[in-house]
């Protein structure tokens, strides 16, 4: 259309417009519009509030009410490719407030936990930020008496993207590790002739990367927490499929999944 | 108080002075830790060779968990640098990791300088005579190389 305006090549033959730019300015512009309407983390909800979002969908509509005999709340995230860590890394320290001992043994996990992650080859100084700040939300929350109060600080920590952000990050990290450390076990599952350090460099380290059962199962195995995963989508029959991951664990995590999301769920 | 960003850019700027990579440096601008300026070196054995890149880095709030804008001031001949500059580097965008920092971004984009991508070009001229004409492409970096010494 423009193309007069085009013309006006400047310098020599070799003006292309920056297309990575423009791509990265569409992609930031989807991303605002998403965090201007959706908080990190959101506030419990009742299940049934699922129901608005599938008015006119039966399969759906059907599959809520199963879940609604399983489960009663329901806790959003924001879909940014972040929402399994976040919701996991969330749900994980709830419902360790309140209970000082299984909290305590949790703090000497993620204490012990840059080590390895060091030892593996991760760059000190840049394991070190994430890390402290990691530490420093546990320890604050681990400090706080009063319950209510506990559970108030995790909501606004999580909702502050600074350090939501870092918490993500650091399970990320603490992800790519135990993938790394057991790369035989896991190599089996990545598709293409991709090392696991590969796999871990492109998929899971960075930030917005989307989550599959492979990030899964080796942060449950690296936060030593189980977690059951209850999948909704339109596929045949009315109820809705669920998981343990890693199989055969008692799970104390809850999550939703519907394709491309995770949220977190209450009994 | 200071922010996530702002803490860790003093990180990288302290591991930047402690422990500087060869062929690379950085620093904070004098009001703003936010835009760094940066000079690369001309790789050896690299028709690069004895250049001196200016580069500006432009962080925000978002990093390390977003990469920085990186752009040469000096002007590059190049297949993966745009005529503004910009770079098409894929640490840079999709394959950003939050465990990156200045040091790695430096000496990412001078291994770039050796090592360039004819096949995602950012300047189809340069990466037509890099694949087809080597002695021409040599000739015009020479010519951004003896630019670089004026800047």
């Amino acid at each position: 259309m423009a193309e007069q305006g085009e013309n006006m090549n400047k310098s020599d033959s070799t003006s292309e417009p920056n297309q990575d730019e423009l791509i990265l300015a569409q992609q930031r512009q989807i991303e605002k519009e998403i965090s201007d309407s959706i908080p990190l983390v959101g506030d419990k909800e009742l299940i049934t509030s699922l129901n608005n979002e599938y008015s006119a969908d039966n399969i759906y509509l059907e599959k809520v009410r199963d879940l609604a005999t399983k489960y009663k709340f329901i806790r959003r995230t924001r879909p940014d490719g972040n929402c399994f860590f976040r919701a996991f890394s969330y749900a994980n320290i709830e419902r360790l407030l309140g209970k000082p001992d299984e909290f305590e043994a949790f703090y000497k996990v993620a204490e012990n936990s840059k080590d390895g992650l060091v030892k593996l080859g991760f760059q000190q100084l840049t394991v070190d930020d994430f890390y402290d700040t990691y530490m420093e939300v546990l320890k604050r929350l681990k400090n706080i008496e009063n319950l209510s109060e506990a559970y108030k600080e995790l909501h606004s920590v999580f909702n502050e993207q600074g350090f939501s952000d870092y918490m993500v990050v650091y399970l990320r990290l603490l992800t790519s590790g135990q993938l790394q450390k057991e790369h035989d076990f896991y190599s089996c599952f990545i598709e293409g002739d991709r090392t696991v350090a590969d796999f871990c460099h492109q998929e899971v380290e960075p930030m917005y990367k989307e989550s599959d059962h492979i990030h899964i199962i080796a942060a449950c195995a690296a936060l030593q927490t189980g977690v059951k995963v209850i999948y909704m989508d339109r596929g045949i029959g009315k109820a809705c499929t669920e998981h343990d991951l890693p199989e055969g664990t008692s799970p104390t995590v809850h999550l939703l999944y519907r394709p491309g999301h995770y949220d977190i769920l209450y009994q | 108080m200071s922010t996530p960003a702002r803490r860790r850019l003093m990180r990288d700027f302290k591991r930047l002075q402690e422990d500087p990579p060869t062929g690379v440096s950085g620093a904070p601008s004098d009001n703003n830790i936010m835009i760094w300026n940066a000079v690369i070196f001309g790789p050896h054995d690299t028709p690069f060779e004895d250049g001196t890149f200016k580069l500006t880095i432009e962080f925000t709030e978002e990093y390390p968990n977003k990469p920085p804008t990186v752009r040469f001031v000096s002007h590059m001949f190049h297949p993966n640098v745009y005529a503004d500059g910009g770079i098409c580097l894929d640490i840079l965008q999709n394959r950003w990791s939050p465990t990156y920092d200045v040091s790695a971004i430096l000496t990412s984009i001078q291994s770039l300088l050796s090592d360039p991508n004819p096949n995602s070009p950012a300047n189809s001229m340069a990466a037509q005579l890099y694949k087809e004409n080597r002695r021409e492409y040599e000739k015009r970096v020479k010519a951004c190389v003896e630019q670089s010494f004026i800047d």
